[in-house]
């Protein structure tokens, strides 16, 4: 297509009005990272001070060196053989972890199919809606724990009814990010889609989930946050496996060392987690940074 | 490209209680570029999303090249003055969009044609927001432009750009439509725009809108900012505002 604008100046004059690209220097980008670790470290000195100085009571809550040993022994120590039913500490750790991981991202995978699909179908449907609703809503004010007996009478205690746990705790933020930002994807958006030729049945794919895939992705860093939390909740229902089974299995032995271990793992790997769905879906959410 | 004209026959349009558009005739040429003016708030910009398909017409019909069009189409690109394009692609993806859609094979060839007729070559791989807002309102033209439609709607696609960048624009503009010949429909505030772009002005009058006078421009092809002094001009700008004043 020849032009007879002299596309070379116009594009030097508007170089000027360029939005300034916001690169942090890898010193300062370095430094700030360093900042998030000032807060832990006072956190644990002043913890150390006052298990050394005895201002808490080990009974309460045991010095850092204390849980530093009993997480060693819980992840290094030497594996001993228990009883059938009776939760294993000393050396089960990775099993432990491993367990609750994968009991987490099975349920939450679940989570997140039926939390995009039902969010997608109530964000693109008035009629969907206006239909489901006060259903959900209702539902989703129902606190985990009142879930807790009908899932042990649905599921039975162990496994099914975890997993029945973590699956309804994570699936309402996913569903609710979904079907909210599907709802209020620009209309500017659809109708540039339709005059560009995208037909109806294809503008989900095309316009709807990349135009929402930010607050979608919030919604699964939620729903991933929640399905770990509630990680805790599901292993009370009788597993033997898992960090929350140990944590019980040390409530009623009162062994608190091993509860705050539980504590850790269960922070780091939330932490973890996290990080790693951050860094996935970074490509899909790159257009939305300020 | 045939070129194709573009009709609006007694459309009529309100929302709710209040009338917008009342019997609104209006005809576009083959390869012509004819330009609304009229008060603000007066249906404008209605009339053209009628005309786009983004909006049912309560009587009247639209028409292109005499054929009755009632949906939004790719034969009627339309480019509003926020910009159309999406956030989340690149600009090269975003003037792919409309080739890939109707499954053309020459994509390729299509973006990189438009990104150098717009100059935006090297941003070819930028997103949207990593633009200026000349830079954007260009590459919203050349992505509707990929589609090669007949017709061209623009609702003051050059509005929110400040003075020097608009006279750019429109130079630029006006060099791309008449490379193209395409049947454009621009919608404007902006009395030196429609001046310097179109080869008719329609008049319309204040809500419910009606067409109230056609003014064929007579300044021809070589139109710039030079055009801008000369006093013909000048003179028919200042008749143009009285009337749109007193429309």
């Amino acid at each position: 297509m020849p032009v007879l604008t002299d596309l070379a100046a116009l594009a030097n004059a508007e170089r000027a009005d360029l939005p300034p690209a916001r690169v942090l220097s890898r010193g300062r980008r370095r430094w700030r990272r360093a900042l998030g670790v000032v807060v832990p470290l006072l956190l644990l000195g002043g913890w150390a001070l006052a298990s050394g100085l005895v201002w808490i009571s080990p009974g309460l809550l045991p010095a850092p060196w204390t849980v530093a040993e009993a997480g060693r022994d819980f992840f290094f120590g030497e594996r001993r053989t228990t009883l059938a039913g009776v939760v294993a500490f000393d050396g089960a750790g990775w099993g432990h972890v491993g367990a609750s991981i994968f009991r987490c991202l099975v349920s939450f995978s679940l989570a997140v199919v039926v939390g995009i699909s039902v969010g997608l179908a109530l964000g693109l449907s008035r009629w969907v809606a206006d239909f489901f609703d006060p259903v959900l809503n209702a539902l989703r004010a129902v606190p985990l724990y009142a879930w807790l007996p009908i899932s042990l009478v649905w599921f039975g205690i162990g496994e099914g009814a975890a997993r029945a746990l973590i699956f309804i705790g994570a699936l309402w933020p996913v569903l609710i990010a979904t079907a909210d930002s599907v709802a209020r994807v620009p209309r500017a958006h659809i109708e540039t889609a339709r005059m560009l030729g995208t037909p109806r049945q294809r503008l989900w794919r095309r316009v709807y989930v990349p135009s929402a895939l930010p607050e979608i992705v919030t919604g699964l860093r939620l729903s991933l946050t929640l399905a770990w939390m509630c990680v805790i909740v599901g292993e009370l229902t009788g597993t033997s496996t898992g960090v929350g089974a140990m944590m019980n299995a040390a409530r009623e032995t009162g062994r608190i060392e091993e509860i705050v271990v539980g504590m850790f793992v269960f922070a780091v790997v939330g932490y973890g987690a996290d990080l790693v769905l951050r860094m996935l879906t970074r490509r899909w959410v790159r257009w939305a940074d300020t | 490209m045939q070129l194709s004209s573009l009709r609006a026959i007694g459309i009529s349009k309100s929302f709710g209680a209040v009338a917008v558009l009342d019997r609104v005739d209006l005809a576009v040429h083959p390869g012509e570029t004819y330009a609304l003016l009229g008060p603000s708030g007066c249906g404008k910009s209605t009339l053209l999303r009628v005309m786009a398909g983004f909006e049912t017409a309560d009587e009247g019909r639209v028409e292109l090249a005499g054929r009755v069009v009632r949906r939004p189409s790719p034969e009627r690109g339309m480019v509003a003055q926020a910009g159309t394009l999406f956030p989340w692609l690149s600009l090269r993806d975003n003037l792919a969009f409309g080739p890939r859609e109707s499954g053309r094979g020459d994509t390729e060839e299509i973006v990189a044609g438009l990104l150098e007729a717009t100059g935006l070559t090297e941003f070819a791989d930028a997103l949207p927001r990593q633009l200026s807002g000349g830079m954007r309102q260009r590459a919203a033209i050349a992505q509707v432009l990929a589609n090669a439609p007949p017709v061209l709607l623009l609702d003051e696609p050059f509005g929110a750009l400040d003075a020097q960048t608009r006279l750019r624009m429109h130079e630029w503009l006006r060099s791309v439509l008449a490379a193209r010949e395409t049947t454009t429909l621009l919608v404007t505030h902006d009395v030196d725009e429609a001046l310097l772009l179109a080869d008719r002005l329609g008049l319309l009058s204040a809500r419910p809108a009606r067409l109230v006078e056609e003014i064929p421009v007579p300044f021809g092809g070589a139109r710039g900012r030079h055009t801008l002094s000369d006093p013909a001009f000048v003179r028919m700008k200042a008749q143009i505002l009285d009337r749109v004043m007193v429309a």
